[in-house]
């Protein structure tokens, strides 16, 4: 018998088969999987993730496929998440339009797979960095609710914030 | 999939959920388990509802974490409170209908319902992650310690709802499943350590949820499961005694033993061993050791080793328990030592009875005794008990000391050592005896066999005057080396080195110093040999301190002429290479061979003569005649020495003596002439046996005199050491201080100590103060 898959079945009902090892990726499956099969899989195993579509679960399984053997530094391990750089192949996995990377961030937090959710963080963080707030405003498509004294009076506040 | 719930609606979420949270803890009646798709409904529906409030005012809140609305102290508030709060409620109300449920047996309910209830808890905590990673750890980081994640929530509910409104009664009846077990009745050991493992979990600690808390397990239970275990176990060990012996007992407390490790393997925590183990130790052995204690001589005396090494195990689990031990098999090895001493010496009494009727009955039993016997009697009776430290005792340090003290014993006080109280104890003697017999030339192969330098190091070991011993060994080393009568220099060699180690290089010193001598000696022999008409001329040059020979005037000798230039080239040869030392002639020691050529059949004669001898038969070279007083001016030394060494001529017919007659001997005008043709069955003559010696009784004397003189100044060194240090000190530190320090040497006793205080007092090194204390003269 070949070795049983996990089929995860997306919100708008798409199916995808992997192996246990990279769905297990994600701490939410992983947990279910233990719970539900505490002797170990027998069979197919079907799990849905209702909060994820289609299109966007691909995206996560491709990195979950990547990653299925990559060891990363303990969960609390705070310094070390936060210093790791990101890796190339991260950062062209990561090529894709604001929405996709915000639908991607929020479902490895849905399924726990938290190296995907730092990862997608970092690139956010780098989206921010050494932006002023229009071009941040801009990118994000912001609507500036500040009122011209409000803006002025925290520009004030942050001016040693600045970099000249 | 039925439709998620939106996720803004508490109520309606809670709705979707719950039915999902039924399945999960197992209350509804439906025997299915939770399917997948329920799990990550229920998950979805809880991480819907505590993601959707952040959502809705900032843009990625849960994962930047940031709130524009936030107060000041940058404090947040994540969505959880509701669905917590909820939880909590909807879990007592669980529980309460669990315990509704009709039950016969309490425990056994219990053990079920716990284990279908903590696999519940963990999925829940699983499907309820989003909360405890957020909103659970949130709280808790601010400081509230009445919040946990759902997994510890689910164990801190029962605790209140199941355990402790049950505790006694559930306790109770695990601690009657022990008793049953112990009366040997099968019983579901699964019932108790679920149970007892249960308490485990049940134990948390609210400042640190991760640490292990052990209070409910020893509150509840370990207390009680204590005291119901000395309560067990001191009645059935005083029933068992009473009605068993020692030895069963003793079986009884080994299967005893094993059982209560096994069972606290199987259900109890690491914390308990300890107490357990102390608990059973009191009840089953410290209670009952003055049984065992009694029972130990009978079980010596039967050679029961097994049985003895059972009761040591046993005892050493209270290791005080073994002080009385190791006191009884000390005093017994004593106690045995005497009886066989006892034996040996009216044995051997009877065997020179036997031997000899006509001889008449020695004075003192002790001489009887053989040496080889007398030590390979001590030897034996420590090796046997030896055997049984090792096999008996494991080698436990506290039984080789009490062998070694009851070693020490017997080997100075004995009957045969000394036969009454307050006779010196022979054995240093005896035992010097014993080496020189293995350590000398002529024994018997046969009987020197199975002497040893092993043996010796053995007794030795436990003497308490073993600078009586270094005496007399020194005494027979020095005749063995100046009459080359050593089997092996290589075993002297070996055996002063271990003496030495033993000891130290001090006590050896003397001896180590003698055998440079003798290869200084051999230096000399080589350098002179071609002086003179002496063949294998062996002058010895020894250190007058070193060696247990004094120069006697009495023997002052006058050289005879053709031996003079010989004689001279030693005396020159050293004065020049050691400038400023004085050489005396031991002329009572040494020998010399001649060559006789005094038959008519011109039969060789060899004589074996002494140093006086020589120089009388070397006249006769001169002349055939000699009155008395002719011959003693030529040969010198006292008129008594001269005499004594004349006699054996006269009494072997190799002088004839006119007038004839023991009186006649020393008178001035006798005449000795020296026969033409001497006859003899041998050619080879000795004529120093036949010398008259009264010298025995003297070393025996000029032992003591040494030994104490020796002591007097090894006491004294040591005094003056601790005064130099010290300047002041009490009279019972000094003595305290001085007393050890002789141990290797001989028993001093207070009173020697004194008398060595008083002399150096005498001689100004120190002096007394008020209130028994002295002090140093520098």
């Amino acid at each position: 018998m070949s070795t049983p898959k996990i089929i995860i079945i997306s919100s708008d009902e798409e199916k995808f088969t992997v192996d246990q090892k990279v769905a297990e990726k994600s701490g939410v499956l992983k947990n279910m999987i233990n719970d539900l099969n505490p002797d170990g899989l027998t069979e197919d195993f079907v799990a849905p993730t209702p909060n994820v579509r289609g299109i966007v679960l691909s995206k996560v399984l491709e990195w979950c496929e990547h990653h299925k053997n990559t060891v990363f530094p303990d969960e609390d391990d705070e310094d070390a998440k936060k210093t790791a750089p990101i890796e190339e192949w991260d950062r062209s996995f990561f090529k894709v339009d604001q929405e996709m990377l915000y639908e991607i961030i929020l479902a490895a937090n849905y399924l726990t797979i938290t190296p995907l959710r730092d990862c997608g963080c970092k690139i956010v963080a780098e989206m921010i960095k050494e932006k002023s707030p229009e071009e941040l405003r801009r990118i994000f498509n912001i609507t500036n609710d500040f009122s011209p004294e409000e803006e002025a009076a925290i520009k004030r506040e942050n001016e040693w914030a600045e970099d000249r | 999939m039925a439709a998620l719930p939106p996720s803004a609606d508490f109520k309606k979420t809670w709705n979707f959920v719950q039915p999902g949270l039924d399945f999960i803890l197992g209350t509804n009646d439906e025997q299915e388990g939770v399917t997948a798709v329920m799990y990550m409904s229920c998950y979805t529906a809880i991480y819907n509802y505590c993601i959707n409030k952040s959502r809705s005012v900032s843009l990625i809140p849960s994962i930047i974490g940031g709130n524009r609305s936030s107060d000041s102290n940058n404090s947040y508030v994540l969505p959880g409170a509701e669905l917590y709060n909820k939880l909590d409620k909807y879990l007592t109300k669980v529980l309460k209908d669990v315990l509704s449920e009709k039950h016969d047996n309490l425990l056994e309910f219990y053990v079920k319902k716990w284990t279908r209830y903590t696999i519940g808890a963990r999925y829940l905590s699983n499907v309820f992650e989003y909360m405890n990673r957020h909103w659970v750890q949130k709280e808790r980081q601010d400081g509230r310690r009445d919040v946990y994640d759902v997994n510890t929530l689910c164990l801190m509910k029962w605790r209140e709802e199941v355990f402790k409104p049950n505790e006694k009664q559930l306790i109770g009846q695990v601690l009657e499943l022990i008793k049953k077990q112990r009366d040997n009745e099968i019983v579901d050991t699964y019932l108790i350590s679920t149970a007892v493992k249960s308490l485990v979990f049940l134990g948390i600690d609210v400042q640190d949820l991760k640490k292990p808390n052990l209070v409910v397990y020893i509150n509840s239970f370990e207390k009680k499961f204590l005291t119901e275990t000395t309560e067990y176990y001191q009645k059935e060990s005083s029933d068992f005694l009473a009605k068993n012996n020692v030895v069963d007992y003793m079986q009884k407390c080994e299967t005893r033993l094993n059982e209560e490790v096994l069972r606290s393997n199987n259900f109890l925590e690491e914390h308990t061993k300890k107490h357990l183990l102390e608990t059973l130790n009191k009840s089953l052995i410290e209670d009952h050791a003055q049984e065992m204690h009694d029972y130990f001589i009978s079980l010596i005396k039967q050679n029961e080793l097994d049985h003895i090494l059972r009761m040591y195990k046993l005892l050493s689990r209270v290791p005080k328990c073994l002080d009385p031990l190791a006191l009884s098999l000390e005093n017994y090895i004593i106690q045995q030592a005497d009886e066989k001493f006892k034996e040996l010496k009216s044995e051997s009494e009877k065997l020179v009875e036997d031997q000899s009727k006509v001889k008449s009955k020695p004075k003192r039993g002790v001489t009887n005794v053989d040496t080889k016997t007398y030590i390979h009697t001590l030897i034996a009776h420590h090796d046997k008990y030896q055997g049984v430290v090792f096999k008996a005792f494991a080698n436990d340090p506290k039984f080789i000391k009490a062998l070694d003290n009851a070693s020490r014993h017997f080997v100075n006080k004995n009957i045969i050592a000394s036969p009454t109280e307050r006779s010196k104890c022979r054995t240093p003697e005896l035992l010097a005896k014993y080496a020189d017999t293995f350590l000398k030339k002529g024994g018997k192969d046969v009987d020197t066999m199975d002497m040893t330098a092993d043996n010796l190091m053995i007794v030795f070991k436990f003497l308490n005057d073993k600078d009586q011993f270094e005496n007399y060994y020194r005494r027979q080393l020095a005749k063995r080396l100046i009459t080359d009568t050593s089997k092996s220099e290589e075993l002297e060699e070996s055996l002063l080195q271990r003496l030495q180690v033993e000891n130290s290089s001090e006590y050896t010193s003397k001896m180590t110093r003698m055998f440079a001598d003798m290869k200084t000696s051999a230096d000399l022999k080589s350098n002179i040999r071609d002086f003179g008409p002496v063949k294998d001329f062996n002058p010895l040059i020894l250190a007058q301190n070193m060696w247990p020979f004094d120069y006697k005037e009495e023997y002052n000798l006058k050289v005879a002429p053709q031996l003079e230039e010989q004689f001279n080239k030693v005396l020159e040869y050293h004065d020049n290479k050691y400038n400023g030392r004085q050489l005396k002639w031991l002329w009572h020691h040494g020998r010399a061979e001649l060559k006789a050529n005094l038959s008519k059949k011109s039969q060789k004669f060899t004589f074996i003569v002494s140093n006086p001898q020589l120089m009388i038969l070397m006249a006769f070279n001169e002349k055939s005649s000699y009155t008395f007083e002719e011959l003693h001016e030529i040969v010198g030394g006292s008129k008594n020495v001269f005499e004594m060494h004349l006699q054996p001529f006269v009494t072997y017919k190799l002088l004839i003596q006119t007038p004839e007659g023991e009186s006649a001997m020393g008178k001035e005008d006798t005449s000795f002439k020296i026969v033409e043709d001497y006859k003899s069955k041998k050619l080879r003559v000795n004529f120093v046996g036949a010398i008259k010696s009264i010298e025995t009784k003297e070393e025996e004397d000029e032992i003591n005199k040494e030994v104490d003189e020796t002591r007097k100044n090894f006491l004294s060194a040591c005094i003056v050491r601790i005064m130099k240090s010290r300047k002041t000190i009490k009279h019972n530190d000094l003595v305290n201080e001085v007393l050890p320090q002789t141990v290797s040497r001989f028993q001093a006793r207070v009173i020697d100590v004194k008398k060595a205080i008083d002399y150096l007092i005498d001689k100004d090194y120190m002096k007394r103060l008020e209130n028994n204390t002295y002090q140093y003269i520098s």
